[in-house]
């Protein structure tokens, strides 16, 4: 155990190295790539967020866009209020007179950053209860999910006069962080999303080594038995959700600085599996490797639509169906398992297990 | 009154539609636990060849079916036996590859036949309308309710009443010890999800003259289709056609007491509460694994 | 077949173009008084849902840049296309114009057909200062000085459409919409003309986006009993609607559609036989009989396929580009940027194929509004055509705000 956690340090620490300074470099500090990579680093703490309920606890989040969908429009309602004087103009289309009081502590920088995080986080968790108090598991908590996620998605655009709808919030502000002006095309910008991704990765990577991360993954591997042995799976499980929900929400409110607006579709369907896809593509089974799939599937994206227009799309499926089929545990199942046939140490183990469902 | 009626016949309608889209969904999740989220474009295939029967060989939806059926399910084969059999022992993965090869297809229909809406006539024995006293019920409608219970018979019979049908069930419970006996259960695979494939292409086939068929059709349909088996219980023929009504006449009672979005929210959040309290379905089946 | 080939060759021209242009600081202006060529980013969904009309919008642009260059260019300088596809993707959007802005360095971008797609283009070229053509009719009630809106605003489309339906077929509307905020917007200033005319609402309901079975919808109207139905319902939801209507046998006559989103290529795919005689109001239709118009049809038939339809906003993708030509042409070569562009093209004029066009200090055209209907081999017959060419209110729903050349102006 201790090892691999060394191993995993040791990975973190290049992570943060390449990303802080040997990407900016290779960018040659301009203002557009820093920007494009910023967008790939924002959605790498969502990706990594769902390798913690997905890859440690094996419980399949397919409503990770609507915890995500929560952090982006925080942010979004604060600097549209910062950005109107008064009413925000959709709301005076929508022939809402006043502010709703829902929006009225966003105009506060500290509420809408712990909002970000704390929104979520609760309505990720009283799903959880919910689900997990009578031991759904499997297929059953992607499916409750999802179909929280779709209702979730239609109700947020049905209240247009709140929300914004189909079309989101649009015509923000600039975030002002203790006078600091947040231009999402500069250094300093990138190096803040950088940074939060860094110490999300840090958090990831302590809390899958901690007491807590292996119960979770002996939750993973047989919850009965982790019952037995008097741990309450359900609170566990309510718990890692929880802390999914909130890092998924902070990602969330760096994806609303990056693009300068927020749009419903960041809590549709295809964008829920897009983060699934991501998760896998880089390994479920570290929240490092979750991070670099999400960095690399969206820059692999971003070239082959460069290169090719219409047909990236294909391309894009065809290398997704070539990943599953021969590398089943992501790049960074290939990667263990190079090194461990390097070492030569011992036998493969086997992660099927951990992958079937439970019959419930 | 008469509102509710011709509601309730609406509903029937929408529960037909899914069941035939959820049926095959249903056999291939039930069969060997695969999560298919390629079916929404084997719907959108099966619309395709439809449009292409009749634009270029001028062949109508109804005689077009069998074609059609016997097309898709070639296709089905295909990614069952290239991608999917590969993938059996990992239930989860086959979400994602069966999700690449989801946008493959698409990708490849867009690239093969354009981007835009095709259009599809509907066959002129089946327009107008039979009218019951207040009751106004589109023949075509009606046509797609009585042939999805045809189907959902037919595929009774083809599980319970055939060789098949018995081998299926056997490798279902358990594939060594059928292996043993002499069944061929990756056989029996590739015909069952070639025969999923080939319901969800009589589906897309059978809404064309309905919806607007385009390349991404599929994806909003899959989602229903999987909560109805789901809701059903997982792989139960019969709880699939439960689940369908249900739904479907959830869907159209909710839309005339709030409105078309409030009530789809409604209905989610029904099916919500019901895998909540019923995980295993409406109908669960006692055989599976 | 002939597209696709032409398409990838001109994806890879393009993209060797961006190979070979170092990255240059952000900062180091535009670099495009050193190339000869003029680079404009066409930014229209080749994929995702919406693919379906941009498709076609992305067909009629690229046709008329080539037809440009053709004809020898701007001032001799070729227009060089740069294609990105935003996958109907409003994040997507955001980072393909960023794309075209920022490291294409574009003097002008055409794209969109969604509003949500416009508003996500809208921050990064307002920041850089770029132009953004919009062919594509919309709420209004925007008064960016960075986009060109080239598609009809409300009061275009309804000032005399509300009178007409009100006269030939009656008073009372049922509306049917989208769930965002073009029907909604439609719907609001279609009330306080109904207000106007002394006509009423006798429902007002919105679907999802995408949403496709109406069969409760068709069963309220049938209990309603409508005069009009004023739809504004979009892309396959339409088709959808247009069908099961048809199917549900609801006669034209008597209870007809008057939709404002309603197109050939929409029409194409619900079928002429179920389209008939119902209505659209748009500015153009494909069957408008003017020398411009044959030459557009014939130009994008031959080019695109004898069974492809031209439509109301695929016309305005083509004219855009025309006025785009028309401004640089005022303009001295050495001092192309995307402001100088804007300020040309304030009051030109131009012969589109719907009649002559032209460009309003506020940046929306001045179009030429018609009501048709649809017959069953996919065509409309204009019944109305305006007598004059109708200026565009953005703000006509709101008393007191006018968009100008300043910006919006409230009184």
């Amino acid at each position: 155990m201790s090892s691999k956690f060394q191993y995993d340090l040791v990975a973190l620490v290049i992570f943060a190295l390449v990303v802080a300074f040997g990407v900016p470099a290779v960018m040659n500090y301009d203002g557009f790539e820093l920007n494009t990579f910023a967008r790939y680093l924002a959605l790498a703490i969502v990706s990594m967020a769902l390798s913690l309920s997905w890859g440690t606890a094996g419980l399949l989040n397919l409503g990770q866009a609507a915890t995500f969908g929560m952090g982006s429009y925080a942010m979004a309602m604060h600097l549209k209020l910062r950005a109107s004087d008064g009413l925000p103009d959709f709301m005076a289309w929508n022939n809402v007179e006043t502010l709703p009081w829902v929006w009225v502590p966003f105009e506060s920088l500290t509420f809408t950053l712990l909002a970000g995080l704390l929104v979520p986080a609760f309505i990720g968790g009283l799903i959880a209860i919910f689900m997990f108090r009578a031991r759904i598991a499997g297929v059953f908590v992607a499916i409750i999910t999802l179909a929280f996620l779709v209702a979730f998605q239609l109700l947020f655009i049905n209240q247009q006069g709140h929300t914004g709808g189909q079309n989101g919030l649009t015509g923000l502000a600039q975030m002002s962080l203790f006078g600091w002006i947040v231009d999402p095309y500069s250094m300093g910008f990138y190096n803040l999303v950088a940074g939060c991704l860094v110490v999300a990765l840090a958090f990831g990577v302590y809390l899958t080594h901690s007491k807590f991360g292996l119960i979770l993954r002996a939750i993973r591997e047989d919850a009965d038995r982790a019952r037995f042995f008097g741990y309450n799976v359900a609170n566990y499980q309510t718990l890692v959700f929880c802390i999914s929900a909130a890092l998924a929400g902070w990602a969330g409110m760096l994806y609303t600085l990056v693009l300068e607006f927020a749009s419903p579709t960041y809590m549709s369907v295809s964008f829920s599996l897009a983060i699934v896809i991501w998760c896998a593509v880089g390994g479920r089974e570290s929240v490092i490797a979750a991070a670099f799939g999400a960095i690399v599937v969206n820059m692999l994206e971003g070239r082959l639509s460069d290169v090719f227009v219409e047909g990236w799309h294909l391309i894009l499926g065809v290398i997704f169906v070539l990943v599953v089929m021969f590398m089943p545990r992501g790049i960074y199942g290939l990667l263990s398992e190079s090194l461990q046939k390097l070492r030569g140490i011992g036998r493969p183990r086997d992660h099927r297990d951990a992958e079937t469902f439970p019959n419930t | 009154m008469d509102v509710i009626a011709n509601q309730l016949f609406a509903g029937l309608s929408m529960a037909s539609i899914l069941l035939m889209i959820a049926l095959g969904l249903a056999i291939i999740y039930g069969a060997m636990g695969v999560i298919n989220l390629a079916h929404g474009e084997f719907v959108m295939l099966g619309a395709y060849a439809t449009w292409a029967l009749q634009t270029y060989a001028g062949i109508g939806i109804l005689p077009a079916l069998p074609f059609v059926f016997i097309s898709v399910a070639a296709v089905g084969w295909i990614v069952e036996k290239v991608v999917v059999q590969n993938l059996y022992h990992r239930p989860l993965d086959t979400i994602l590859a069966t999700w690449g090869i989801g946008i493959i297809l698409q990708q490849a229909v867009r690239l093969g036949v354009g981007a835009e809406s095709r259009f599809v006539k509907g066959p002129d024995l089946l327009s107008g309308n039979t009218e019951i006293g207040p009751l106004i019920m589109s023949n075509y409608r009606l046509f797609v309710i009585v042939f999805s219970m045809a189907v959902l018979a037919a595929t009774w019979m083809l599980m319970t009443r055939t060789e098949f049908g018995m081998k299926l069930r056997a490798v279902i419970q358990n594939r060594a010890i059928s292996e043993c006996y002499g069944i061929e259960a990756k056989r029996i695979y590739s015909v069952t999800f070639a025969y999923g494939a080939g319901l969800a292409g009589l589906a897309g086939a059978l809404i064309t003259p309905l919806f607007s068929t385009i390349p991404t059709m599929g994806t909003g349909l899959v989602v229903d289709a999987f909560l109805v088996v789901i809701v059903g219980g997982l792989g139960s023929l019969i709880g699939s056609a439960a689940a369908s009504v249900l739904i479907g006449e959830a869907t159209a009672i909710f839309s005339i007491v709030i409105n078309d979005t409030l009530g789809r929210i409604a209905v989610l959040a029904g099916i919500i509460l019901l895998i909540r309290f019923r995980p295993r379905g409406l109908f669960p089946t006692e055989t599976r694994r | 077949m002939k597209r696709r080939d032409f398409l990838g060759s001109l994806g890879a021209v393009g993209t060797a173009g961006m190979l070979s242009t170092p990255a240059l600081l952000s900062s180091a202006g535009r670099a495009l008084a050193q190339g000869n060529d003029i680079p404009v980013g066409l930014l229209f969904s080749l994929t995702g849902a919406v693919a379906v009309v941009e498709s076609t919008l992305h067909d009629a642009a690229l046709m008329a840049i080539e037809e440009i260059n053709a004809s020898g260019g701007i001032h001799g300088r070729q227009l060089r296309p740069i294609i990105e596809d935003p996958a109907s993707d409003p994040a997507t959007y955001a980072d393909r114009a960023r794309r075209l802005m920022i490291r294409d360095k574009c003097v002008s971008v055409f794209g969109s057909y969604t509003s949500a797609s416009r508003q996500a283009v809208l921050p990064v070229t307002e920041q850089r200062k770029n132009l953004y053509w919009y062919p594509t009719l919309y709420e209004g009630r925007e008064c960016s000085r960075n986009v060109m809106y080239g598609g009809a605003v409300p009061n275009q489309q309804q000032d005399d459409l509300i009178p007409w339906a009100i006269e030939n077929f009656g008073p009372r509307f049922y509306m049917i919409g989208n769930n965002y905020v073009y029907p909604k917007e439609e719907n609001n200033y279609c009330k306080t003309l109904l207000e106007q005319y002394g006509g009423e609402v006798v429902n007002e309901e919105y679907v999802p986006l995408g949403h496709s079975d109406f069969s409760s919808v068709i069963n309220r109207i049938r209990s309603e009993k409508p005069d009009v139905i004023f739809a504004t319902v979009v892309g396959d939801s339409d088709v959808a609607f247009a069908r099961q209507y048809h199917a549900a046998e609801l006669d034209p006559s008597k209870m007809p559609v008057v939709s404002l989103t309603r197109s050939e290529v929409e029409v194409k795919a619900i079928g002429g036989e179920a389209a008939a005689g119902h209505f659209s109001s748009a500015p153009y239709f494909m069957g408008h009989a003017t020398p411009e118009n044959e030459k557009f049809v014939e130009a994008y038939k031959s080019r695109y396929g004898g069974d492809q339809v031209t439509h109301f906003v695929s016309e305005a993708a083509y004219f855009q580009v025309y006025q785009f030509k028309a401004a640089l042409e005022k303009l001295d070569p050495s001092n192309i940027t995307p402001e100088t562009i804007r300020d040309a093209a304030v009051g030109l004029t131009l012969n589109a194929p719907q009649g002559e066009v032209l460009i309003d200090e506020n940046l929306h055209t001045h179009l030429w509004p018609k009501i048709g209907q649809w017959q069953t081999n996919g065509q409309a017959e204009v019944l109305i055509e305006s007598k004059e060419r109708v200026a565009p209110k953005p703000y006509a729903a709101y008393a007191g705000q006018t968009c100008t050349g300043k910006g919006l102006v409230k009184a």
